[in-house]
């Protein structure tokens, strides 16, 4: 039973076109890990180079995202500081082209913030999301958000369409935050 | 002054600064968790280096084949401290290396290289710089 099971599990994903999924607490060392897996099984398949970059880029600032946005952290002392934060990370291929897939937690008081930010790219053309892009370059980072917004303009800018995302009710506090980006 | 060398880690770029002989190479990847820790000490070096005044030329290179988007903040800070040193009368040439097929480095370049009034920019496609 326990092969079959984990067999169906494994073959639904194979089916949706998954190469690979993250599921659970994030790090700065699973991102280095993860991204290092993605570029090479993108290299063997001899991706060309700029749409690895793409996907690439795409994959650390989503997860990037999560280690510093998720609103489901751990954190405490076990010798040294550690902040792990919750989310998933799921990279795949449909239709020919890579799909990037990242969901976390958010607060319900960042949800408004975040959701005028996406809908304001969903908006723009590639001309205009490069120009948004220098703008926010040359601004200094806005107060609480270690550089959210320029990470998000990087995410539309290498998209092939524009980015596709929701919000799922948790509770009164709390949204689940989802967001799928094409190349 | 001193040279800053600082060995690349897995997320952050080599700094190869030869402050005597006015050649500045950051070379590598960045994508660091926290980009202010990577380019503080970087800023502050250079700071120092360019308010000293000389009016020597200096070569800076930017070999850099990935970076994340605070980084490129970084790196934007960085030209505009440069463009200002070269307003004031340091003679300074930048170089900007990316791979003939790299599209995004290459407009990255671009982008950059338009705010620059004053430092004379080179883009530059080279073949080894993957």
């Amino acid at each position: 039973m326990l092969a079959k099971y984990y067999r169906s599990f494994k073959k639904d994903l194979d089916q949706r076109g998954i190469i690979f999924s993250f599921s659970g607490y994030m790090s700065e060392g699973i991102l280095y890990s993860l991204g290092d897996a993605l570029r090479q099984k993108m290299a063997l398949e001899d991706t060309n180079i700029s749409t690895v970059k793409k996907v690439f880029s795409v994959f650390v600032e989503q997860a990037q995202n999560i280690i510093r946005y998720s609103a489901e952290k751990v954190s405490g002392d076990i010798g040294r500081a550690v902040e792990l934060s919750s989310g998933m990370v799921t990279i795949g291929t449909e239709n020919n082209r890579f799909f990037i897939v990242c969901a976390n937690v958010v607060l319900a008081s960042d949800e408004p913030k975040l959701r005028d930010r996406l809908e304001r790219l969903q908006k723009m053309g590639k001309d205009e999301i490069k120009a948004y892009y220098k703008e926010q370059l040359r601004e200094a980072p806005e107060e609480q958000s270690r550089g959210a917004t320029i990470g998000l303009i990087e995410i539309a800018r290498r998209a092939s369409e524009p980015i596709e995302f929701d919000f799922d009710p948790i509770d009164k506090d709390s949204f689940f935050f989802c967001m799928k980006v094409s190349i | 002054m001193n040279n800053l060398k600082i060995a690349a880690t897995e997320r952050s770029p080599e700094v190869d600064f030869d402050f005597e002989r006015g050649v500045l190479v950051l070379r590598g990847e960045s994508y660091p968790e926290d980009a202010s820790a990577i380019f503080g000490p970087i800023f502050s070096a250079l700071e120092t280096f360019l308010a000293e005044g000389e009016k020597r030329e200096v070569k800076m290179d930017f070999d850099l084949t990935y970076f994340n988007s605070s980084s490129a903040k970084a790196l934007m800070n960085m030209f505009q401290m440069l463009d200002h040193a070269a307003a004031a009368g340091t003679k300074i040439t930048v170089s900007w290396f990316f791979a003939p097929d790299d599209d995004t480095m290459k407009e990255f370049g671009e982008d950059f290289s338009e705010d620059l009034k004053h430092v004379i920019f080179n883009l530059v496609a080279v073949e080894d710089a993957a």
